[in-house]
């Protein structure tokens, strides 16, 4: 699991907190798969890393939604200098280093949305919250296939 | 159920809800279940009764998602090479039923055995997972489903993946532009 961005959950107190966090989280994961097909990733591997890179800026605009429903403005927005502090060095990384440092970032976002499950106060949206976790949970499966990694999927996925 | 895009009309509505909720006229909670809704973040009827008098307790919440889980492991366990899908999915029920305090468990649906099927019955337990979240009381239990969720979903990749599709062909694991249920 990335520790960086499980710090950043870990520091969250609001449910605004916790909010800005995920997706500031889910915009670096963007650029971390846009990063990954500009550099390590190849054929089917890149992609794979496109398509995810456009589910993960879906997953921060549905955050985004949700930070607008609470009337907090959003005007950060993560750059590569956010990347480089969470996955130093993707770009240049090896094609395993780069699936392995994917898999981190996409275990500390899962394992941040199920701490969001335990903190916030508006438990109406942890189903918007449990539905980006859902599709993070189904990118893992596919980075742990890419890794030759097994099992695919745990009887309690965590993250970790 | 969910759906997490916003058209230029629903985004609209969600500013000029904005508006009024800046101004007064309205809750800020009204106005978070209404842009939640717009988000697709909140299935229609949440799916409660509404003729309940009270909330269900997490007990029967969890009654509710281990006959989803009961259905889903048996559609799964019919299909070949699914051998740790299903064990996982034991593994739910058996938890699930802890929690439930019911009987259920042992009252195994007819195995289904075909892939559209199983991820039918599959995708049916993410919908029900999610569903439930926002009526558990116990943090705990919310985290819990939380997992299971996630691995049900995991399962959805690896059963695609191991039958050669797309294993993620939606970006909310089956949610978006399902409007209601």
């Amino acid at each position: 699991m990335n520790a960086s961005a499980a710090e950043l959950f870990d520091e969250a107190r609001t449910d605004e907190d916790h909010l800005q966090v995920a997706l500031h989280v889910e915009q670096v994961a963007a650029l971390a798969y846009a990063a990954a097909a500009d550099g390590p990733l190849r054929g089917a591997e890149r992609a794979q890393a496109l398509r995810f890179a456009e589910h993960e800026r879906r997953h921060a605009a549905a955050f985004e939604t949700l930070l607008f429903a609470l009337t907090v403005p959003v005007r950060a927005h993560a750059g590569p200098e956010d990347l480089d502090a969470l996955l130093p060095r993707l770009i240049d990384a090896d094609r395993s280093d780069a699936l392995r440092g994917l898999t981190e970032l996409e275990g500390a976002a899962i394992a941040g949305h199920q701490l969001m499950g335990r903190r916030l106060l508006a438990l109406d949206a942890l189903r918007t919250v449990a539905t980006v976790m859902a599709g993070g949970a189904q990118h893992l499966v596919v980075l742990r296939h890419a890794l030759g990694q097994t099992p695919l999927t745990h009887t309690y996925e965590t993250g970790r | 159920m969910l759906g997490v895009r916003l058209s230029g009309t629903e985004n609209g509505v969600v500013a000029r809800a904005g508006s009024r909720l800046r101004a007064g006229r309205i809750s800020r909670r009204r106005f978070l279940a209404t842009a939640a809704v717009l988000a697709g973040a909140l299935p229609a009827g949440c799916g409660r009764d509404a003729a309940r008098e009270r909330p269900p307790t997490d007990a029967e919440v969890f009654d509710g998602l281990l006959r989803r889980e009961l259905a889903a492991g048996a559609a799964v366990a019919g299909l070949a090479g699914a051998a740790a899908v299903a064990r996982q999915d034991e593994r739910h029920a058996e938890r699930l039923s802890k929690v439930a305090g019911s009987a259920v468990a042992g009252q195994l649906p007819d195995p289904g055995g075909d892939l559209p099927g199983a991820l039918a019955r599959k995708q049916e337990g993410v919908f029900a997972y999610v569903d439930a979240l926002p009526q558990l009381e116990d943090p705990d239990l919310r985290v819990l489903v939380m997992r299971v969720a996630a691995s049900e979903a995991s399962h959805l990749a690896a059963l695609r993946l191991a039958a050669g599709g797309e294993p993620v062909p939606d970006a909310f694991a089956g949610f978006s532009g399902v409007s209601a249920r």
